[in-house]
């Protein structure tokens, strides 16, 4: 093991952090005594956290931002193999149950500085303005406190940090401003689902992607190597890590890694005092101000109900007993099928092309809710996890389908996800590393998500088929992205937060991630976490002038 | 009594010259006439321009047809045209003599013809594509601009010929129209077409390095300056507009040099030049403006009359 093993020892510290643009650099670091009350500590790094540590910072407040993960440079610690970056992936023990069980880590969470982002896929969609009312317009789920105008300017603040690629013009909703950077070329897998839709009458486009069509700075162009989900090596990616923390270390926070939150505390007073954490062989306590939980819908209901103390005893901020509950998984299934022209799915970003129609159309659903399906590009080794899992083959007929890996394409949806109260995220007998209880998660499908799934499998065989397809067949079970469970509201007894992300219960303890999401959309939901960080960060600073914080 | 030309007949004269009607006496009369030395120095300038403008259509289709894997064999043919071209223009500008070359004549027409014929191909590549003639398929499709550097090569290339054929104390003229006025004229639209793809091709790099604008900004301006000279009526000197064509000239050099830092700024740089150099920025592509730029200096020395006058 070499002293500069970011896993084991931690860079962030001394003054300075990693410099994630240059090979060995590094940037010079603001950095805070345990004892020292800090306006703001913040216990996560990604789309959430790093996000308002950004914000806040450049605001003037003094942030102190935790993170369990390693601080990667992407250019010297990440390689093209999908087995090595499973370093990102959060695959501490959690207990995972209910009927339909999640399967965690690959794609539903990270442990790194720069959290999931570091190898989320760059998709960024804003939602449907209707679903910020869903219950009120579209006659399901719950109503977001927040009007979809206010977000469009937040979406848009996020659009332009991340220098999205995106179409000259998108087809559906409300207009919005031209993306910042242009589209990339379609790669052959992109173009079946743009043949599909053609054929079925359908729009589509060029996927919005957080990956650069031109130089940004010390960033370079997308090289459509294709290992987007398994960490971008070159920084092409726009993400928390090579976007929002740059900016937040330069205004002056503070950001350590392989700091592990285990409990917040409270005072006699009900607010919080600061958070315990462990970090380099011991646990520590660092004062705050406020704290912002953004530790993603697993973690942070976790750390809420391990905070649980004698003038909380069910966890903190869960006087509604909803921390931990409403979880949602996007709907992930996908529709693969092999084509005579070679394909080879596996080069540039995974989806460059989509269709929202399914979002957008009301009409011919037997569903409450929407999809979107995008081109696919799954790597080897995730694809014969998914010949084995779903498709179901072994031995023989496993190698000759593999064999036939150049020629497949497939499309697959982010589909929304009705959120019920039975899916849970609970607290196990079990313990981690650290010593805390792991977090017990239970899932089901309800009966529209099998609905929805039902009907864009459908679908996607046609457009399949349409596109000239065959062999063409179907994922049972795959979910993706993780929301709810502590859900955002205007009711105290019905949710968990207040409109700026606030605790009900808890004056300075704020949430600020996935969790907060009452529905889930038919979109990758990082856009929307970070376009709310920047809401809530807005909102902190206009609470911070009138003293209400 | 012959009162001033009024811009509205100056227009139709030009319009009348531009479709083939000789009938433009207004306008052959205004211009200077010029010495046997005179009209072949003007066409050895003409020539260096359609050089230039051939030999960066012989490295970049080069380089762009190989990146393509020469999958069509008609992708062979603009390296070989205008390596002929490239050819012809030496040894126009090499030549000081007062008569055309036939030759020269025959490859210089023969380029503007493959040219016409890129641009067809080079449509349908676009046009054929998922999506058709969208955004993404004129980014990312066979560039329709791109056979424009060859067409101009090669119709600079004829009006030089001309030029150079004129008789000693004549008055240079292109197929019955006055030559300065032409040049003048195809040489603006060449740079405004020049323009049209630099633009499409900077906008698909985001302009995101502020330079990217200069080749789409100064050009325009000389462009409107040369064409007011092809329809002003009176020959005089023109410092503005021969200073700009110098700096459009200039410009195409530049912008080779932004295309090598460009090359720099691809995963990998200069090390990774194999790939890079066909990747990034085409490093040939901007001296279409020296070309061209060379040329309206070549159209001003006819506007302007003599240099010793």
């Amino acid at each position: 093991m070499t002293e500069d093993d970011p896993t084991r020892v931690p860079r962030a510290k001394n003054g300075r952090a990693p410099d994630v643009l240059r090979v060995g650099g590094w940037v010079p670091m603001r950095c805070f005594a345990d004892d020292e009350q800090v306006d703001f500590v913040i216990v996560g790094t990604g789309a959430g956290g790093g996000t308002l540590s950004c914000k806040l910072s450049e605001y003037g407040f003094s942030v102190v931002a935790l993170d369990v993960g390693p601080y990667w440079r992407p250019l010297e610690d990440f390689a093209s193999d999908e087995h090595e970056q499973y370093k990102l992936y959060w695959t501490d023990e959690r207990i995972s149950g209910g009927e339909d069980a999640l399967e965690l880590g690959r794609n539903n969470s990270g442990q790194s500085v720069g959290g999931s982002m570091v190898h989320f896929a760059m998709v960024s969609l804003r939602f449907r303005p209707e679903w910020f009312k869903s219950r009120s317009l579209l006659g399901y789920g719950v109503d977001w406190p927040v009007d979809w105008r206010e977000m469009w300017g937040y979406y848009r603040e996020v659009e332009e940090n991340l220098c999205l690629a995106g179409p000259i013009k998108y087809p559906w909703g409300p207009p919005r401003p031209r993306y910042p950077y242009r589209p990339h070329e379609l790669n052959a897998a992109a173009k079946v689902l743009a043949r599909g839709c053609e054929k079925l009458g359908i729009k589509w486009c060029s996927t919005p992607i957080a990956t650069l069509s031109a130089p940004r700075g010390l960033a370079h162009p997308c090289v459509y190597r294709g290992f987007c989900i398994a960490g971008c090596s070159t920084n092409a990616k726009q993400s928390a890590i090579n976007t929002w923390l740059p900016r937040a270390l330069k205004a002056g926070a503070e950001i350590r890694d392989l700091a592990m939150v285990g409990r917040v505390e409270l005072d006699a007073n009900g607010r919080v005092r600061g958070v315990h954490y462990h970090r380099e062989g011991q646990w520590r306590f660092q004062r705050a101000r406020n704290v912002v939980v953004a530790g993603y819908a697993i973690e942070t209901p976790r750390l809420l109900l391990n905070s649980a103390c004698p003038q909380a005893p069910d966890g903190l901020a869960n006087s509604s007993g909803l921390v931990g509950k409403y979880l949602m998984a996007h709907c992930n299934q996908g529709v693969y099928g092999v084509f005579d022209d070679e394909i080879r799915w596996y080069k540039a970003p995974p989806s460059l092309s989509l269709t929202e129609h399914w979002n957008y159309t009301d009409e011919g659903k037997d569903f409450d809710g929407g999809y979107a399906y995008m081109s696919q590009g799954p790597l080897p080794v995730e694809w014969s996890g998914t010949q084995t899992g779903n498709h179901k083959l072994w031995g023989e007929s496993l190698l000759r389908d593999m064999e036939r890996y150049n020629h497949y394409a497939g499309l697959k949806i982010v589909g929304e996800c009705q959120a019920m109260e039975t899916n849970t995220v609970r607290l196990a007998d079990e313990k981690d590393r650290f010593g805390l209880p792991i977090a017990n998660v239970t899932f089901a499908h309800s009966d529209n998500d099998k609905k929805l799934i039902a009907h864009a499998k459908n679908f996607m065989r046609t457009a399949l088929e349409a596109a000239g397809g065959y062999d063409i067949w179907a994922e049972e079970t795959e979910t993706a992205h993780l929301m709810g469970t502590c859900r955002m509201g205007d009711d105290p007894r019905s949710s968990v937060v207040n409109p700026d992300g606030r605790t009900w219960d808890v004056p300075n303890l704020w949430i600020c991630d996935g969790s907060l999401f009452p529905t889930s959309g038919g979109v990758n939901p990082s856009l929307t976490i970070q376009a709310m960080a920047c809401r809530i960060a807005d909102r902190i600073k206009a609470l911070a002038a009138r003293a209400e914080v | 009594m012959r009162t001033r030309a009024r811009p509205a007949d100056r227009l139709r004269a030009l319009q009348d010259a531009l479709a083939g009607n000789a009938r433009s006496p207004a306008l052959l009369r205004s211009e200077p006439p010029v010495g046997a030395q005179e009209s072949a120095d003007v066409a050895r300038l003409l020539n260096a321009g359609c050089a230039i403008l051939a030999s960066s259509v012989l490295a970049d289709s080069s380089m762009e047809h190989y990146r393509g894997s020469f999958e069509n064999k008609a992708m062979f043919v603009p390296p070989i045209v205008s390596t002929l071209a490239l050819i012809a223009s030496l040894h126009g500008a090499s030549d000081r003599s007062a008569r055309a070359e036939r030759r020269r004549d025959a490859i210089y027409a023969l380029s503007a013809a493959a040219a016409a014929a890129g641009f067809g191909f080079h449509l349908y590549n676009v046009g054929k594509r998922d999506g058709g003639f969208c955004w993404e398929n004129f980014f990312y499709a066979a560039p329709i601009g791109a056979p424009w550097a060859l067409l101009l090569s090669g119709t600079l290339g004829v009006a030089a010929e001309r030029v150079r054929d004129t008789r000693p104390g004549g008055i240079p003229h292109i197929f019955g129209m006055a030559a300065g006025r032409l040049l003048a004229g195809l040489t603006s639209a060449g740079l405004l077409g020049t323009v049209g793809e630099v633009w499409l091709l900077h906008f698909r790099g985001a302009f995101q390095d502020p330079f990217m604008y200069l080749p789409v900004t100064l050009p325009p301006v000389g462009a409107g300056l040369l064409a007011s000279a092809a329809l002003s009526s009176k020959p005089k000197k023109r410092p503005l507009t021969r200073f700009w064509m110098k700096l459009v000239t200039v410009l195409g050099l530049a912008g080779m040099g932004f295309h090598i830092y460009g090359v720099h700024r691809n995963m990998g740089g200069w090390r990774n030049w194999s790939q890079n150099v066909l990747n990034g920025p085409p490093i040939p592509a901007p001296p279409s403006f020296t070309g061209l730029g060379l040329a309206g200096l070549a159209a001003l020395r006819l506007l302007e009359g003599p240099k010793n006058e």
